[in-house]
């Protein structure tokens, strides 16, 4: 499983693209011919206006990107910035105030695109009175799907999303990642091409997050295209290959991942096994060409490690409460919080 | 029940008016549909050309309607409508739309303390209150689950889910137009059941005993006890053990005679019909037996009413004046008489005896003996010849079905003048099938009122069952007319919005006739209070209908002015209405017990059908311009 601190050195080569061990054959091209674009926004501008025809909100202003196949593209932004404008123009929810949308060549409120798209909204608007699998069923059949069809993908993203222990409880006794999960689901079920998700990671336990970011990679692998947009700037990070960011309606930066974050004059080393002296040593010899020493210390895990690990612990051995590596951990976070980014591997 | 001229007509006749074709139900729909879609392309492309310009909005328009019938139709598949009629079928039984159910039978259960089984007609009363109860009840179902539905799940946003999946707007309005449809049927089913049981339970009584009964040549002749404010009398002929008791009150029951001598009666029958009538075409005769169109009219019997049925044709102005049928007088004593030519009248229909059903009305011009009826008779004659059978004299029986029949062997004279038995297939029927009854009053100075429907003949019978079961379609018809409606202002308004936008549909549709007569009148410039705002002057003023308008000059003709307009659009939108209270008064036959035609059950569906259409093609575009997520 890849983390960000092992992303992050990879790119320390110049040459191999963002996340490159990971990446698809498909993905490997990433010369820009138009079979390869899937969602093209040109100068695409929304004004919501009310009733009247009254302006209320310019929600996006000349946005012009491109998203390829086979990448995980991420929306970026503060709230209010117009990410989920831009996904429901892509999706044809809305019609653009000036400019186009098109989604694998066609127009965005053409609804044979449908076909090939997943989308997760921001919540999960789903029906409260249908049980799990009646929901997946539900959508399986506007697919057009045959009874096995649909019976057979059902177990499939039951077990995906972990609810086959729940599939026959109504949503509305859903808990909110429950829900989340179920959208994630119906969003899978035509095993689209396309699948755009709105804030992914909302709502769901840590767990959820990292299955979700392993998903979200997996579907690339299967050479699938994913847009998703997000404040979790973390998991931004860890999947996506390109980003876009917005902020007030206007597109700020765009470009990858890798090349947005790399800090060009730092380097950084992971070492296990060294003295206290090696480490003397070690601040010696940077001091001696001229390097600056900003910090050397025993890394902290991130929450999410320390969450991950007490998990999966409890998962192994059910029942047993691990109260003094809790402590360690809390103790040893509470000493440098500072070290997050750079927290270490398992 | 008084039928009006269109009733009789054929489907064809509805369907095409042959000769008046202006007034024809086929060309109302077009112009309906045609209407529609021109405004609606006007419309669109005035919104759409300020959305995107004059030239690109041209574009948009030609556009929706290319995709319409391109993409959108074709691809509109079975199991996706089925699986959003399904979910909203689903979604409508959580909103516990079956307490209607129960509702209903909290209804029936009250109306049984109410409604009195010892009035005169007690199987109209109770026929004529569960459907309409069912009815109404069903009209309001329809508007509370249709309007709703789409505007809730786009509030919702439930609906994002749907349209990002390959979902045509044609499926999902088809979807929810569908479900609701059999969320109404499935509760419609129960109640027609639960009306059967009602109806059938609430006439059942028995008479416990025979109070007098004695034996004249072996022939018993008796008298049952007295219930419900009733009582029959009965025969049992010689060496049978069973006989009938006569009609009273619609039915009559089985007397059979027990070993022991005594008596034990059945249960009521004949209570619930299904007649078939055959109508035959009526000609009025005034007293010195001249021809005339109409009998005498006795005062307040021509009632305003009846315009719909001249369709377009009113609307333009073509067709002018109310076309209500109503009783036509013969006056007693002298030659007029009204003549009925029945058509077909064969051996085959007719076995037996020539069964005849009237209901005709009388008019007292003086006192005379009131306990005694007035008496009317029947005539058969030959129309082809002259012969013609000896009257039947008969006493008048008022507001019900009087059943007689007619012998099929009558004493009368022939063709050459000769007094003799004349067989009516013979000597009466003529060449082409015809035969004519005439129906006189003998009582002279007292008059008998009839009209086309007011005496025919019954060649056969269906069963009450299905004939309940035809009021109970045309119910459901209703429905799915105000389903169609409900779903297709949901498209475009929001929830409650729709609800009050349909119920002012059924509304307008249900007083249609008003505003046609409103319209009659400031047409015809006959003083009857004027439109709305005319009406509210005379309101405030406390100025009688009749009289001129007392306001002066400029405010007279502002106020007759803006209440044409008002009239008018009122009349045009009433007139694109469904005709609702013809498809209610279907309840009437099943009262009555008169089998519903088909070609009016026909007629419904057809029209049902029409309007489903046209709200389904309007919906389509609405929800297909709209930005879902705005
Ligand atoms: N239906 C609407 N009507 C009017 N204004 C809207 C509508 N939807 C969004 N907006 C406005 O458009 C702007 C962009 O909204 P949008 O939902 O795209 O933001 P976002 O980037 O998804 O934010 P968040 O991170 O909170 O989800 C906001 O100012 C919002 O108020
Ligand atoms: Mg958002």
């Amino acid at each position: 499983m890849d983390n960000n601190s092992t992303a992050v050195a990879d790119s320390a080569d110049e040459n191999t693209s963002g996340s490159g061990s990971q990446a698809a054959p498909i993905a490997t091209g990433s010369s820009t011919t138009a079979s390869d674009v899937v969602i093209e926004t040109r100068n695409l501008s929304k004004i919501y206006k009310d009733f009247w025809g009254r302006k209320k909100v310019h929600a996006l202003k000349s946005l012009d990107i491109e998203v390829r196949k086979g990448e995980i593209f991420g929306l970026l932004g503060p709230n209010g910035s117009g990410k989920s404008t831009t996904i429901k123009l892509i999706l044809g929810l809305l019609f653009p105030t000036s400019g186009r949308v098109l989604v694998f060549d066609k127009d965005a409120t053409e609804t044979k695109k449908n076909e090939q798209i997943g989308y997760l909204p921001e919540e999960s608007y789903l029906y409260q009175f249908l049980n799990a699998e009646e929901t997946l069923d539900f959508y399986g059949r506007l697919f057009d799907m045959s009874g096995r069809q649909r019976k057979q993908r059902i177990e499939e993203l039951l077990t995906l999303v972990g609810l086959q222990g729940a599939r026959h409880r109504q949503l509305r006794e859903y808990s909110k990642g429950m829900r989340r999960r179920v959208g994630l689901a119906q969003a899978l079920i035509n095993d689209p091409d396309l699948i755009l998700l709105d804030e992914p990671t909302t709502g769901l336990d840590p767990i959820g997050i990292r299955e979700m970011k392993d998903l979200i990679l997996a579907l690339r692998e299967q050479g699938k295209t994913v847009l998703l947009c997000s404040h979790q700037l973390g998991d931004v990070q860890d999947v996506c290959d390109r980003v876009a960011i917005l902020h007030q309606g206007e597109l700020k930066e765009l470009g990858r991942v890798s090349d947005l974050l790399k800090v060009q004059d730092v380097t950084e080393v992971h070492v296990t096994g060294l003295t206290d002296e090696a480490k003397k040593e070690i601040a010696e010899v940077i001091a001696k060409h001229g390097g600056d020493l900003k910090s050397m210390d025993n890394p902290t895990a991130t929450m999410e490690d320390l969450f991950l690990n007490i998990v999966r612990e409890s998962e192994a051995r059910p029942g047993a409460r691990r109260v003094t590596a809790t402590a360690d951990a809390a103790s040893e976070s509470d000493n440098a919080a500072d070290g997050s980014k750079s927290g270490s591997d398992e | 029940m008084n039928l009006q001229p269109d009733d009789f007509w054929t489907f064809s006749e509805w369907l095409l008016r042959p000769g008046f074709f202006l007034e024809s139900a086929l060309l109302q729909g077009i112009v309906l549909i045609v209407l529609a879609i021109v405004l609606g392309l006007i419309v669109a492309y005035v919104i759409s050309s300020a959305r995107y310009g004059p030239g690109e909005g041209f574009f948009a328009v030609a556009r929706a309607v290319r995709d319409f019938l391109t993409v959108d139709l074709p691809g509109t598949s079975p199991t996706r409508i089925f699986a959003l009629s399904r979910l909203a079928f689903k979604e409508a039984i959580r909103r516990r739309v079956l307490f209607v159910i129960g509702l209903f039978v909290v209804i029936l259960l009250l109306a049984g303390w109410f409604l009195n089984p010892e009035s005169d007609d007690p199987a109209r009363l109770y026929i004529s209150f569960v459907l309409t109860a069912t009815n109404y009840l069903m009209l309001a179902l329809a508007l509370f689950i249709s309007a709703f539905s789409l505007p809730q799940d786009i509030e919702n946003r439930t609906i994002y889910t749907i349209v990002t999946k390959p979902v045509r707007a044609t499926e999902i309005v088809l979807g929810r137009m569908l479900g609701f449809v059999a969320v109404g049927t499935v509760m419609l089913v129960p109640m027609g059941l639960a009306s059967y049981i009602f109806v059938k339970r609430g006439l059942d009584h028995s008479h416990l005993e025979v109070v007098e009964a004695e034996e004249i040549d072996g022939r018993i002749v008796g008298k049952t006890d007295y219930v419900r404010k009733h009582f029959h009398t009965f025969t049992i002929e010689k060496g049978e053990t069973q006989g009938l008791t006569n009609f009273v009150r619609g039915h009559r029951h089985v007397v059979t005679r027990n070993d022991d001598g005594s008596f034990s009666i059945g249960k009521p029958t004949g209570q619930l019909r299904a007649r078939i009538p055959d109508y035959g075409e009526i000609q009025f005769y005034d007293r010195n037996g001249e021809p005339k169109e109409a009998g005498i009219d006795v005062g307040a019997e021509r009632l305003s009413d009846g315009y719909g049925s001249a369709g377009i044709s009113r609307l333009i102005g073509v067709a002018k004046g109310a076309r209500k049928l109503e009783h036509g007088y013969v006056e007693g004593g002298t030659l007029g008489m009204a003549e009925f030519t029945f058509d077909n009248v064969t051996a085959d229909r007719f076995p037996n005896e020539l069964p005849i059903n009237l209901s005709i009305r009388a008019y007292r011009s003086f006192k005379g003996d009131i306990e005694s009826g007035i008496r009317g008779s029947l005539t058969m004659k030959n129309p082809g010849s002259s012969a013609q059978a000896d009257p039947i004299e008969f006493t008048v029986e008022e507001y019900q079905i009087d059943e007689k029949a007619l012998p099929l062997v009558r004493s009368g004279t022939d063709a050459n003048g000769e007094t003799r038995d004349l067989n009516v297939f013979e000597d009466l029927v003529s060449e082409d099938g015809k035969l004519q009854i005439l129906l006189k009053c003998e009582d002279s100075s007292q008059y008998l009122g009839v009209t086309k429907s007011g005496l025919y003949l019954r060649p056969a019978e269906s069963t009450f069952e299905w004939n309940l079961a035809k009021a109970y379609i045309s119910i459901w018809l209703q429905m799915t007319m105000i389903i169609a409606f409900g779903v297709m202002f949901s498209t475009f308004l929001s929830g409650p919005v729709a609800m009050v936008a349909t119920a002012v549909c059924v509304l307008l549709g249900f007083s249609a006739e008003s505003i046609y007569d409103t319209r009659h009148f400031i047409d015809s410039n006959i003083e009857r209070g004027g439109g709305p705002i005319e009406s509210l002057v005379r309101l405030v003023k406390q100025d009688a209908m009749t009289t001129q308008l007392d306001v002066e000059g400029v405010a007279n003709q502002l106020i007759k002015s803006t209440d044409a307009i008002i009239i008018y659009s009122m009349d045009a939108i009433a007139t694109a209405l469904p005709n609702l209270p013809r498809m209610v008064s279907t309840a009437e036959y099943a009262a009555g017990g008169i089998d519903i035609f088909s070609a009016i059950l026909a007629r419904h569906c057809v029209a049902t059908f029409g309007y489903c259409l046209l709200a389904f093609l309007i919906s389509y575009f609405f929800l297909k311009s709209r930005e879902i997520a705005a």
